[in-house]
């Protein structure tokens, strides 16, 4: 029980804010940049679709603010204590 | 002896944790959370079943960039208004924390209201709270095996039509179900269903308090918004203190008891687990069901209702409590501007957009000694559910004139099209780069739909 509270403790500070930062900041980027004039601009020769444009993007944005969040879990966690 | 702090370290914080099955209760406050997991869960699921002009009444489509929402379009430009609305959401927020606490948790956030649709359904398959202790207690018998079983279909085939009808906020609705009853829907179709059907699922079924007490950052800085006028639940420990329990005609008083039975149905009943007796805590999300549970007790036992209750921290203490404050207010008059100027702004909204880009190569050419051209691709982006005409005129120089390469320029209904327009103006007109002048793009049908756009003349250095 003990261990998988920890999971969910770990995967609930981690998986859930970087999922919240990665909304905002898909909403933001996408609404200012249409995937489609990125893929003109930078792979005119490939396939894809708004629709994948978006989920590629929002993975990004996932992966970039799940990195931050489990560096700073490792950060709170793992460092020394101060005595008190 | 044990020291104590290293024990906090190791089991505090990661507490362990026996599932909670929340005991029913009855009363208007639970009632009242019906009604609000009827409406919002109504709203919902209903709304992508609408249609509106022959088209879905909501419906964000991103793969045109276009938000349907009734009888507007929004378009990336109007970013503003998303804007505007997350402003509105977070005000609300604030008013309402500032006014009674934590009612958006108690009743209207999605975690709460389809935890408890989920609740329901493991009730109708796995009985009452009694029976379900008993059955996680049981071993793996045929009933609990079919108990089980049932409950987790209908926990997956509901979460399966919340996933669907999510989607169907971004695909339209129709299509989207018969892709799903001939199995041809797209990659991400598919994969958005199922992701939002295993977060309902697991964030409903199993998840439930968790997601408030360890996810929710609203829960830790909500505390910021209250103070000590702000409505919040709290148990009446002058009146309750010492608890215990008594036979029912006994006079309470004569026992130096308090008004507390200890029955612990508050405890039962509290969906986050905790002991409102113990003060306001940050697991409780004013979900009201221990004072429904209280006061069923209270009758029972013939004494006053409201040992648990709606109070603030100053009449606890006895203190005049106001809840018309100026914080209350201020978060009010703040609302209510943004809300009006959304209102007003959207009824002024031209559904008309236009980007005036002069040609990069050339700065100017000279048509001939006495007159200097500019070139200027001219954007136009028309909003409007139905096709426009327009008529583009320039004004704010001397002598300014305007040849537009395909007149009459006509742009469909929600849609983008670029003009190229040659501005000619005398030389004498002109003081070198840089001369502002007025674009003006109007539609024959209707005059109402114009915009005016400044954009600058160059012409030659003296």
């Amino acid at each position: 029980m003990r261990a998988s509270s920890r999971w969910l403790r770990i995967l609930g500070g981690t998986l859930w804010p970087s999922f919240l930062a990665a909304t905002a900041a898909c909403v933001v980027f996408f609404v200012n940049i249409d995937p489609e004039t990125l893929r003109m601009q930078t792979l005119p020769a490939w396939e894809i679709g708004r629709g994948t444009g978006y989920a590629i993007g929002f993975f990004m944005f996932w992966a970039v603010a799940l990195l931050s969040s489990m560096l700073t879990l490792v950060l709170i966690d793992g460092g020394p204590r101060s005595q008190s | 002896m044990k020291d104590p702090k290293s024990d906090a370290n190791d089991v505090g914080m990661y507490i362990s944790r026996e599932k909670i099955h929340p005991r029913e209760v009855d009363g208007p406050f639970q009632r009242l959370r019906y009604l609000a997991v009827f409406v919002l869960l109504g709203i919902y699921y209903g709304i992508p079943w609408l249609q509106w002009d022959g088209r879905q009444a909501v419906l964000f489509d991103l793969p045109s960039r276009q938000f349907h929402i009734f009888a507007l379009t929004f378009w990336p430009q109007d970013f503003v208004y998303l804007a505007l609305l997350l402003i509105v959401a977070a005000l609300s927020l604030f008013f309402f924390t500032a006014l009674a606490g934590r009612l958006w948790c108690g009743y209207a956030c999605p975690q709460t209201v389809w935890t408890e649709a989920f609740i329901w359904m493991e009730r109708i398959t796995e009985g009452n709270r009694q029976k379900r202790l008993k059955l996680d207690k049981s071993p793996w018998t045929r009933e609990k095996l079919l108990r089980r079983g049932s409950k987790h279909l209908l926990w997956i085939v509901f979460a399966l039509f919340t996933g669907f009808t999510f989607v169907g906020y971004f695909t339209p609705i129709l299509e989207l179900g018969q892709g799903l009853m001939q199995l041809s829907l797209g990659f991400w179709e598919w994969f958005w269903l199922l992701f939002y059907s295993l977060a309902t699922w697991g964030n409903a079924g199993f998840l439930r308090e968790q997601v408030c007490i360890y996810m929710c950052p609203y829960a830790r800085f909500q505390s910021a918004m209250f103070d000590r006028n702000t409505l919040i639940i709290s148990y009446d420990e002058e009146r309750g203190e010492p608890r215990g329990g008594r036979a029912r005609r006994v006079d309470p008083k004569a026992q130096g008891l308090g008004d507390c039975i200890d029955c612990n149905l508050c405890v039962q009943a509290c969906p986050t687990g905790i002991d409102i007796r113990e003060g306001l805590q940050y697991e409780c999300i004013a979900c009201a069901a221990c004072i429904d549970a209280c006061n069923g007790v209270m009758d029972k036992m013939e004494y006053p209702r409201g040992l648990i209750r709606y109070s603030t921290e100053n009449a606890m203490a006895g203190k005049p409590a106001r809840i018309l404050r100026p914080r209350v207010l201020a978060y009010g008059v703040l609302l209510l501007a943004v809300l009006s100027g959304i209102t007003y702004s959207l009824t002024q909204r031209i559904p008309l957009s236009v980007e005036v880009l002069a040609d990069r190569n050339v700065v100017y050419r000279e048509v001939d000694w006495e007159t200097i051209e500019n070139v200027y691709t001219v954007r136009i982006l028309n909003k409007d559910r139905e096709a426009h005409t327009y008529e583009i005129s320039v004004d704010g120089l001397p002598g300014i004139e305007a040849l537009v390469s395909d007149e009459p320029v006509r742009v469909s209904a929600a849609s983008t099209d670029s003009v190229v327009v040659r501005v000619r103006v005398p030389r004498s007109a002109l003081d070198g780069p840089g001369n502002p002048f007025q674009l003006t793009l109007q539609s024959t049908a209707d005059p109402a739909v114009k915009t005016v756009n400044t954009a600058r003349f160059n012409g030659p250095r003296e």
